[in-house]
C-alpha cells in the first residue's frame, strides 16, 4: 500500500500527462470550436493537476484561476459570440498541413537532442524541494519586484489597448 | 619677332573662335555681319603678312630653317612629341600660297555670301580650314602635319556639308571625309613604320636619315607608299578621287579655295616635303608617277562630256593634280611645287570665275543653258579666259611654264622619265586644252541658251568679287615667270637629265605650245557655231558619251562592290547577331534572369500568416540545431 | 535524473510542437489563438519542471509573469479578432492576405 502511495504521485503525474497530450491532440482535429476550447481547457486543467502533485500549489491555483477561470472564459465567450460566422467552407485544414507535420516532427526531433544531451547537466541536483507560497512571495516581491512593477506597466498598457479597440470597434460598426 | 610662326598658325584660329562663338546662332548672335568681315578677312591677311616678314627673315638668314617649338605635345618614356614649327624655301612657298590665295578667297566670299543666312558660321569654318592648313605647311613632325591633315578633312566636311539641310550635300560632305579616311589608314602605318624605325618623326630627320650612308632598316619604298596612299585620299588620285566632283557641293569658293587651290595639294606637298625617303624609293616614285598619269588621264576624258561647270573644273583639278603626281615620281618635286603655285592661281581664279556666274545666273549651274556672255559680264569673262589660256599652256601665261617643265621632266627625268609616260601626259595636256576651252565657248560664246527669267537678271558681280578674279588672273599670266624650280632647288634638287635626249628640250617645248593650240582649235571647230558639229558628235558615239559622262560608272561600283558588302555585313553580322543578340541578349537576358530569380523570391510574402509561421518554425529549427553541433 | 522530470519535459515539448503545428494547420482564427495558448502552456510545464527539480523559486516567478502576459495577450487579440472578422465576416485564415507582397 505504501509503494501504491510512494509511486501514487508518479502514477497520477503519468496520467493526468497522458490526458493533457490527448486534449492537445483533440485540439488538432476537432471541427469546432467550442469543442477544442474544450480540450484545451481539459489540458491545462491535467496541467494544473500536475504542478500541484509537483507541489507547487499556488502555481497550480493560479493556472486554473487565470488560464481556465479568465483566459479560457473569455475564449468560450468570443466563441459563442462569433458562432453565427463561423463558416470555413474551406475545411479545417490550411494548405501547409503536410508541411506543417514534417516540421513539427523535425522540431519535436530537434528539441529532443537538445534536451537528451542537456539532461546530463542537470543530474545531481536536490530532489523534490518544495516551497510555499510564503517563500514564493519573499522572493517575488524581494528579488523581482522589478518585474512585478513592469507586469503592471503591462497590464495598464492592455488597459488602454482595450478602450482603443473600443473606440475603433464604434467607429467602424458607425 | 619671336614667335612669328605661331602667330601665323594661331591668327585664323582665334578668327574661328571670335566668330564661331559670338557672330553665330550658336553663340548667340552677338556681332553683326560688319564684325565677322573684319575679322575673318583681316586674321588672314594679317598671317600673310607675318609669312612675307618670315620670308625675308629667311633670305636675311642665308635661307637657314627657322623653327620653333610652340609646345610640348607629350612625354612618353624619353620620347618627346612636341608641336614645332619649322620654316623652309617650301614653307615659305606653301604658306604663302596658303595664306595668300586663301585671303583673296576670303574678300571674295564677302560678296558671294552676303545674302546667305549663315554667314558667321561660313566664315568661321573657313578661318578654321586656313588655322589647319597652316598647321599641314608648317608642322616640322608627321604628327602636327597629320593633325593639320584631319583638321583639313574636318573643314572639308563641314564647309561641302555647308548648306545641309539638303540632305544630298550633306551626303557628300560625308562622304569626303570617308574616302579621306579611308586613304589615312595609310598614311598612319606609314607614321608608325617610320617612328618605330627612325625613332622621330621630324620630316627634316627623316629625310637626313635616308640620305644619310647608312641606310634605315625599313624600305624607303614601302614607306613611300605607304604615305602616298594617304595622298590619293586626300589629293584625289586614284582610287580614292570620286569624292572630289561630289564636293562641289559646297559653296563655290570653298571649291576655290579648298578643292582647288589649297587642301588638294597637300598630298603633293608631302611627298615633296619628304623628297629624301622617295628620292630612294624607285618603286614607289613609279607607282606615284604611274598613278598621276592614270588619274590624269581619267578625269580629263570624264571632263569632256560634262555640263555642270563646277564638275568640268572638279575633274581638270583630278587631272592637274595627277599631273603633279607625275613629276613627283620622276624626281622633279621642284616642278611639281611650282604646278602646285600656278594651278592654285589659275584654278582659284576659275571657280571664282564659276561662282561670279553662277553668281550672275541667279544659280544656274548648267552649261547647256548658259552662253553668250561675253559681252554680257565682261569683267568675269576676260579673267575667265584668260586662266583658261593659262591651264591649257598657252604661252607666255603660268600653266605654260610650269606645265612645259612636268612634260620635259616626265620625257626626260633619268629616274623614271620615259617616253610613254611623256606621251600620255602630253595626251592628257591636249584633252585638258581642249574641254577647257569647251567650256569657255558654252559659257560665253555662241547664242544664249538661257531661259528668259535668268536672262533678265544678268548682271556683273560686285566689286569685292570682280577684283578678287583680277588679282587673281594677273598672276595666272605673269606666275610662270617666278623661278620656283630654281628657288627651291637648294632643298629640292631637280633630277639629273638622260645625256642623249638633252637636246630635245626645245623640240618638246614646241611641241607643248603646239598642244595646247590644237585644244583650243578643236574646241572653236566642234563648239563655235551653235556646238551643232559637237551634237552630232555625239550622236555618233552615244556608248562612249553615256559611259564618259557616267565617270565609268565607278561609284556605281564601288557601291556594289565594297559599300553594299560592308552594309551587310554591318547590318546582318554586327548589328543583329553581335549588337542585339550576344550584347543586348546578354544584358537582358542577365536583367531578365534577376528579375525572374526576384520575383520567384518574392512569392514568400504570400500574405499567408501560417506560412510565416512555418518560416519561423523552420528558422527555429536550424537555428538549434545550428547551436547544439558549435556549443 | 528521475524519469518524471524526463517526462515531463518530453510533454512540454510535445505541447509546445503541438501547439505550433495547429497554429500552422487550422484555419480558423480562433482554434489558432487556441494553439498559441497551447505552446504557452507547455513552456510553462517545463519552467515548472525545472523550478521544481532544483528548488529554486526563478522558475515559480517566471511562471507567474508568464500568467500576466497571457491574459493580457489574450485580452487584446480576442478584440482584434472580433474587429478583423467584423471587417471580413469570416473566420478563415485565408481572408486575411493583407501582407501580400
Amino acid at each position: 500500500m505504501t509503494a501504491l502511495l510512494q509511486n501514487l504521485d508518479t502514477l497520477l503525474i503519468y496520467v493526468f500527462a497522458a490526458l493533457a497530450l490527448v486534449g492537445a491532440l483533440l485540439m488538432l482535429v476537432l471541427r469546432q470550436p467550442m469543442r477544442v476550447a474544450l480540450a484545451l481547457i481539459s489540458t491545462m486543467i491535467s496541467l494544473g493537476a500536475i504542478y500541484g502533485l509537483l507541489g507547487v500549489h499556488f502555481i497550480a491555483a493560479f493556472q486554473v484561476l487565470i488560464y481556465v477561470g479568465a483566459v479560457m472564459v473569455f475564449m468560450v465567450y468570443a466563441i459563442m459570440l462569433l458562432e453565427a460566422r463561423e463558416a470555413t467552407p474551406t475545411g479545417r485544414f490550411s494548405a501547409l498541413a503536410l508541411p506543417g507535420i514534417v516540421a513539427a516532427l523535425v522540431l519535436v526531433g530537434a528539441l529532443g537532442y537538445g534536451a537528451w544531451h542537456g539532461f546530463a547537466a542537470l543530474a545531481g541536483a536536490a530532489e523534490g524541494a518544495r516551497f510555499g507560497i510564503q517563500q514564493f512571495s519573499v522572493s517575488f516581491l524581494n528579488d523581482y519586484w522589478l518585474h512585478f512593477e513592469l507586469t503592471s506597466v503591462l497590464l495598464v498598457a492592455a488597459v488602454v489597448a482595450a478602450l482603443a479597440v473600443i473606440k475603433a470597434g464604434r467607429r467602424t460598426h458607425g | 619677332m619671336e614667335h612669328a610662326l605661331t602667330l601665323i598658325v594661331v591668327l585664323p584660329l582665334a578668327g574661328f573662335l571670335l566668330n564661331g562663338f559670338l557672330a553665330t546662332r550658336f553663340g548667340g548672335n552677338r556681332v553683326g555681319k560688319g564684325f565677322v568681315t573684319a575679322v575673318g578677312c583681316a586674321l588672314p591677311f594679317a598671317s600673310f603678312a607675318l609669312a612675307l616678314a618670315c620670308l625675308l627673315r629667311l633670305q636675311a638668314t642665308g635661307y637657314e630653317p627657322l623653327v620653333e617649338t610652340a609646345y610640348t605635345w607629350a612625354l612618353i618614356g624619353d620620347q618627346s612629341f612636341e608641336i614645332a614649327f619649322y620654316f623652309d624655301r617650301l614653307s615659305a612657298v606653301m604658306t604663302l600660297i596658303v595664306t595668300g590665295v586663301g585671303s583673296l578667297i576670303h574678300v571674295y566670299s564677302v560678296g558671294y555670301m552676303k545674302d546667305d543666312e549663315s554667314y558667321a558660321r561660313y566664315f568661321a569654318y573657313l578661318n578654321l580650314f586656313l588655322f589647319f592648313m597652316l598647321l599641314l605647311v608648317l608642322g616640322r613632325s608627321l604628327l602636327v602635319l597629320f593633325v593639320g591633315w584631319e583638321g583639313v578633312g574636318l573643314a572639308s566636311y563641314l564647309l561641302i556639308g555647308f548648306w545641309f539641310e539638303d540632305p544630298a550635300k550633306a551626303a557628300a560632305g560625308k562622304k569626303a571625309f570617308i574616302v579621306n579616311r579611308i586613304g589615312d589608314a595609310g598614311f598612319l602605318l606609314g607614321m608608325f613604320l617610320l617612328h618605330q624605325t627612325l625613332g622621330t618623326l621630324d620630316m627634316d630627320r627623316i629625310n637626313a636619315a635616308f640620305s644619310a650612308a647608312a641606310l634605315p632598316a625599313v624600305s624607303a619604298s614601302l614607306i613611300g607608299i605607304l604615305l602616298f596612299i594617304g595622298a590619293t585620299g586626300k589629293s584625289a588620285q586614284i582610287p580614292l578621287y570620286v569624292w572630289l566632283p561630289d564636293a562641289m557641293a559646297g559653296p563655290t569658293p570653298v571649291s576655290a579655295l579648298i578643292h582647288a587651290a589649297t587642301m588638294v595639294t597637300a598630298g603633293v606637298y608631302l611627298v615633296a616635303r619628304l623628297s629624301g625617303v622617295y628620292a630612294h624609293a624607285p618603286e614607289a616614285s613609279a607607282l606615284v608617277a604611274g598613278i598621276g598619269v592614270a588619274t590624269a588621264l581619267l578625269a580629263a576624258t570624264i571632263a569632256l562630256v560634262q555640263t555642270d561647270i563646277k564638275k568640268v573644273l572638279a575633274y581638270s583639278t583630278v587631272s592637274q593634280l595627277g599631273l603633279m603626281f607625275v613629276a613627283l615620281g620622276v624626281g622633279a618635286y621642284g616642278v611639281a611645287v611650282f604646278h602646285v603655285t600656278t594651278h592654285a592661281f589659275f584654278k582659284a581664279c576659275l571657280f571664282l570665275g564659276a561662282g561670279s556666274v553662277i553668281h550672275a545666273l541667279s544659280g544656274e549651274q548648267d552649261i547647256t543653258k548658259m552662253g553668250g556672255l561675253a559681252r554680257r559680264i565682261p569683267v568675269t569673262f576676260a579673267t575667265f579666259a584668260i586662266a583658261t589660256a593659262a591651264i591649257a599652256g598657252i604661252p607666255p601665261l603660268a600653266g605654260f611654264f610650269s606645265k612645259d617643265e612636268i612634260l620635259w621632266y616626265a620625257f626626260a627625268s633619268a629616274q623614271g622619265g620615259s617616253t610613254l609616260l611623256w606621251l600620255l601626259a602630253s595626251f592628257a595636256s591636249l584633252l585638258t586644252s581642249f574641254y577647257m576651252f569647251r567650256l569657255l565657248w558654252l559659257t560665253f560664246f555662241g547664242t544664249s541658251r538661257m531661259t528668259p527669267a535668268v536672262e533678265h537678271h544678268v548682271h556683273e558681280s560686285p566689286l569685292s568679287m570682280t577684283a578678287v578674279l583680277a588679282i587673281l588672273a594677273a598672276l595666272s599670266a605673269v606666275g610662270g615667270f617666278f623661278a620656283l624650280p630654281h628657288f627651291l632647288e637648294p632643298m629640292l634638287p631637280l633630277p639629273p637629265i638622260v645625256a642623249a635626249l638633252h637636246h630635245l628640250e626645245h623640240a618638246l617645248i614646241g611641241i607643248a605650245v603646239a598642244v595646247g593650240f590644237a585644244g583650243l582649235a578643236a574646241a572653236a571647230f566642234l563648239y563655235g557655231a551653235g556646238a551643232r558639229r559637237a551634237d552630232a558628235l555625239r550622236r555618233r558615239f552615244p556608248l562612249a558619251h553615256r559611259v564618259l559622262f557616267d565617270k565609268y560608272f565607278v561609284d556605281e561600283a564601288y557601291e556594289f562592290l565594297i559599300a553594299r558588302p560592308l552594309l551587310w555585313v554591318s547590318d546582318r553580322v554586327f548589328l543583329r547577331i553581335g549588337d542585339r543578340v550576344l550584347l543586348d541578349g546578354t544584358l537582358n537576358g542577365l536583367a531578365a534572369w534577376a528579375q525572374r530569380a526576384a520575383g520567384s523570391l518574392a512569392r514568400i510574402q504570400s500574405g499567408n500568416l501560417q506560412l510565416y509561421a512555418l518560416l519561423v518554425l523552420a528558422g527555429m529549427v536550424v537555428a538549434l540545431l545550428w547551436t547544439w553541433s558549435h556549443v | 535524473m528521475d524519469s518524471t522530470v524526463q517526462v515531463l519535459l518530453a510533454l512540454s515539448v510535445a505541447l509546445f510542437a503541438i501547439g505550433l503545428l495547429g497554429l500552422v494547420i487550422r484555419r480558423n482564427l480562433l482554434v489558432m489563438l487556441m494553439c498559441m495558448e497551447l505552446m504557452l502552456n507547455g513552456v510553462n510545464l517545463s519552467l515548472v519542471t525545472f523550478a521544481h527539480q532544483m528548488g529554486s523559486t526563478v522558475g515559480a516567478v517566471l511562471v507567474f509573469l508568464i500568467f500576466v502576459v497571457a491574459a493580457a495577450e489574450i485580452a487584446i487579440a480576442i478584440p482584434i479578432v472580433l474587429l478583423l472578422v467584423r471587417r471580413k465576416r469570416t473566420l478563415d485564415i485565408g481572408a486575411f492576405t493583407g501582407l501580400k507582397g
